[in-house]
C-alpha cells in the first residue's frame, strides 16, 4: 500500500510497521484527552491485522492541526462473537481502522 | 451541542421545532473560515457556492463504471484491488482533482471490498458520514443518521433485512466501520443472467446502495426503474 498523500501531511517519518498481516492484537483501553477515533466497541478486543493501509498524523493530533505524531495505521478485522455479547452468527466479523499506537500483541 | 436557554431572549420559552437541531461548533466555525476566507479574497461567495453544487451533483456513476469494468476486465479489477485510487484513473476519476489534495474526498486511500458468494461486505461510518465521495458522489441522508450509524455495527442482519435484503447464515457478513483514512466501496458479486452484456448495460444495474452494500445488483433493477407503489387514494380523489 501506498504512503498516504492526505491532506497537509507531511512525509511518512513511522519507522517500520510493528505488525504485519496476520497478527492478532488487542485494542487498547486508553483514555479519550480530548479526541481519539478508536471507538469503544473494539476496546479491549482482539482481532486480527487484515492490512497495513499508511502511514500518517494520529488523530490525537491531527484533530488540532498539530504537527504531531505519525504512525503505521491497520485495518483489524474482529469477529462479531468477540465483539458483541451472543452475537447469534459464527461467521460474521466487521473491520475497522486504527493507528499502532491503539494496538498490542495479542497471544491467545 | 445544546444550551438552556439564556436570559438573552427575555425569559420566554421558545423551543425550537422538534426536527431542526441548533448549529454546532463545527457549522460556525465552517461559516466562519469560509467568511474570513471570502473577506481575505482567496476566493468568492459565487466560487463557494459553485463549488458546492459541483460537488452535490456529482453522483455514483462513476463507481457503477468502475464496477462493471471490474466486472469484464480481471487485469483491471486486480488493479482496483492492489490500489483504487490509480485505479481509478482508467475510468477518469483523479482524487485529487479539483483542488490537487483530495477534494471532495477529505483524504486519498481508497480501498474496494471485493464480495464473493460467502462474504458480504457493507460499509458504514460509525463517527460521521465518511463515504468514497469521488466515486459515489454525497451519501445518502439515512447514511449519515445515528440509527444506521449504530446499530449496522452492532445488528448488521436485521439491519440488511430492514432495506431487503435478506442473507442466509453461511454467507459471512463483514462490516467495514471506516473511522479513520480509508474510504471504502464494495465490489458485488456480477449476478446470473448478465452473461455478453455490454460494461455500459452492466453499470446501469450496479446502484448506488449495492456499492454501500445494502442491496444486490439484480438484472431488471436500475437507478432508472423504482417499483414506486402509486397511492390508493391520492390527496385530492373523490372518496365516494
Amino acid at each position: 500500500m501506498r504512503e498516504s498523500e492526505s491532506r497537509g501531511t507531511p512525509p511518512a517519518a513511522a519507522g517500520k510497521a510493528r505488525f504485519k498481516v496476520g497478527d492478532r492484537v488487542r485494542v487498547k483501553d486508553l483514555p479519550n484527552l480530548f479526541y481519539s477515533r478508536t471507538q469503544m466497541y473494539v476496546r479491549g478486543a482482539v482481532g486480527t491485522i487484515a492490512a497495513c493501509t499508511y502511514q500518517d498524523l494520529i488523530p490525537e493530533d491531527e484533530a488540532f492541526n498539530r504537527d504531531g505524531r505519525i504512525e503505521q495505521y491497520y485495518i483489524v478485522r474482529f469477529r462479531q462473537k468477540d465483539l458483541w455479547p451472543g452475537y447469534p452468527f459464527d461467521n460474521d466479523t466487521l473491520q475497522t481502522e486504527s493507528p499502532e499506537r491503539w494496538l498490542e500483541p495479542a497471544d491467545d | 451541542m445544546s444550551h438552556a436557554h439564556t436570559p438573552g431572549n427575555g425569559g420566554a420559552e421558545h423551543p425550537a421545532a422538534p426536527t431542526v437541531d441548533e448549529i454546532t461548533d463545527f457549522e460556525v466555525l465552517e461559516i466562519a473560515v469560509r467568511e474570513l476566507a471570502i473577506e481575505h479574497g482567496l476566493f468568492t461567495a459565487e466560487d463557494h457556492r459553485r463549488f458546492t453544487e459541483w460537488a452535490e451533483s456529482i453522483g455514483p456513476a462513476a463507481g457503477s463504471r468502475l464496477v462493471a469494468k471490474a466486472w469484464v476486465d480481471p487485469a483491471f479489477k486486480e488493479r482496483v484491488l492492489k490500489d483504487a485510487v490509480k485505479a481509478c484513473k482508467e475510468i477518469g476519476i483523479d482524487w485529487a482533482e479539483p483542488t490537487g489534495f483530495g477534494t471532495p474526498s477529505d483524504y486519498m486511500n481508497l480501498r474496494v471490498l471485493e464480495d464473493t458468494p460467502t462474504l458480504h461486505h457493507v460499509i458504514v461510518c460509525t463517527l460521521c458520514s465518511c463515504y468514497p465521495r469521488p466515486l459515489l458522489g454525497m451519501s445518502p441522508e439515512w447514511y449519515r443518521t445515528t440509527n444506521y450509524r449504530r446499530r449496522l455495527v452492532r445488528w448488521p442482519r436485521q439491519v440488511l433485512a430492514e432495506f431487503g435484503l435478506v442473507l442466509p447464515p453461511e454467507v459471512e457478513i463483514r462490516v467495514e466501520d471506516s473511522n479513520q483514512k480509508c474510504r471504502f466501496m464494495v465490489l458485488p458479486v456480477r449476478p446470473a443472467g448478465t452473461e455478453n452484456w455490454t460494461e455500459e448495460q452492466l453499470a446501469e444495474i450496479v446502484t448506488r446502495d449495492c456499492m454501500i452494500g445494502v442491496a444486490l445488483p439484480r438484472p431488471g433493477r436500475t437507478a432508472d426503474v423504482h417499483p414506486m407503489h402509486r397511492a390508493r387514494r391520492p390527496v385530492g380523489s373523490s372518496r365516494d
